[in-house]
């Protein structure tokens, strides 16, 4: 008698409790609505001259809320459609362990928004540590959703290293233009085009 | 090989579907009957009947509610359950090394 079948049902439990915890709704309407509002949030700032920190912050803060509800709203009508409980175990891990992520951002923002309140050239200091933050609460969620999340955690983390060193002198000195421009880019664009790109590699089944 | 953990085996785990239903819901803290027919791609008889022998088993509980007035059906693990799928997890480990000592 051997013991194949024995470890064979281990490495199937193994498998299953792994795939429990995966987050398995759909992406690509929530990364589209991110992409396409990121790029109007943009056009706002930029034609409402939100130059001053208080006045950026303010904008792009209410904007990411506007994305998270709407990000929310449609989870929330995905889950219903699938008969399958919105607040579910995975939605739990997702949102706890992108948690620090945010808050570290929210808490450096503020903090250097109250310091620095009416200095503009704090701003792309701003950008940098909105990248960071949210690079590695995507790359922390990233452990419970597809493995395409992580990757772009990194490109956020990269694209903030980039930011800090390979521009560093012109960083400095951007326009109001150039840092709702560089926003746009950043957080509008690059999840228009990941939207664009899950909208048509996404597993169909996922899209539950 | 010494078949007295092979013999402990729990009968109403040691079953294919009803051992990975076991298996999702050690992981997540509840799970809605949608998804555990995807995630394992059984048909809703299939797993409804294996469902109804863990429930009458008492390892699992099922809770029925209503989600924006559509029909909602949770599965979670019952304290008998979670202790009864660790024993079982703890007997295949004992069977894997019994065979390799």
């Amino acid at each position: 008698m051997n013991s194949d079948w024995a470890s064979e049902n281990l490495q199937v439990i193994r498998t299953l409790m792994e795939r429990a915890t995966q987050y398995r709704r759909a992406l690509a309407p929530m990364t589209l609505l991110a992409g396409v509002l990121g790029l109007v949030a943009a056009g706002v700032g930029w034609y409402a001259q939100f130059d001053r920190p208080v006045t950026f912050v303010t904008h792009w803060v209410i904007s990411a809320w506007v994305i998270n509800v709407g990000a929310l709203l449609i989870a929330r009508k995905q889950a219903i459609n699938a008969q399958e409980p919105f607040w579910s175990s995975p939605t739990k891990r997702v949102a706890l362990g992108s948690a620090p992520g945010f808050f570290a951002g929210g808490l450096l923002t503020a903090a250097i928004t109250m310091r620095w309140a009416e200095e503009p050239q704090v701003v792309p200091w701003l950008i940098v540590i909105w990248l960071l933050c949210y690079g590695c609460a995507l790359c922390a969620a990233g452990f419970f959703m597809p493995r395409g999340i992580k990757l772009f955690g990194w490109l956020y983390l990269i694209l903030a290293a980039l930011m800090l060193f390979a521009y560093w002198p012109s960083w400095l000195k951007l326009s109001v233009l150039g840092n709702h421009l560089v926003m746009g880019v950043v957080f509008g664009g690059v999840h228009l085009a990941y939207g664009i790109y899950l909208h048509f590699t996404e597993k169909r089944g996922d899209a539950s | 090989m010494n078949p007295e953990p092979f013999l402990q085996l729990d009968r109403v785990i040691h079953e294919k579907g009803r051992m990975a239903i076991m298996s999702l819901l050690a992981a997540a803290s509840e799970l809605s009957f949608t998804e555990m027919r995807d995630s394992l791609g059984m048909t809703d008889g299939n797993i409804t009947s294996h469902i109804r022998t863990l429930q009458q088993a008492g390892y699992i509980a099922v809770t029925k509610s209503f989600q924006e007035k559509r029909p909602l059906t949770t599965c979670s693990l019952t304290p008998s359950g979670r202790k009864a799928f660790e024993e079982y997890i703890n007997l295949l480990e004992q069977i894997v090394k019994l065979t390799k000592g």
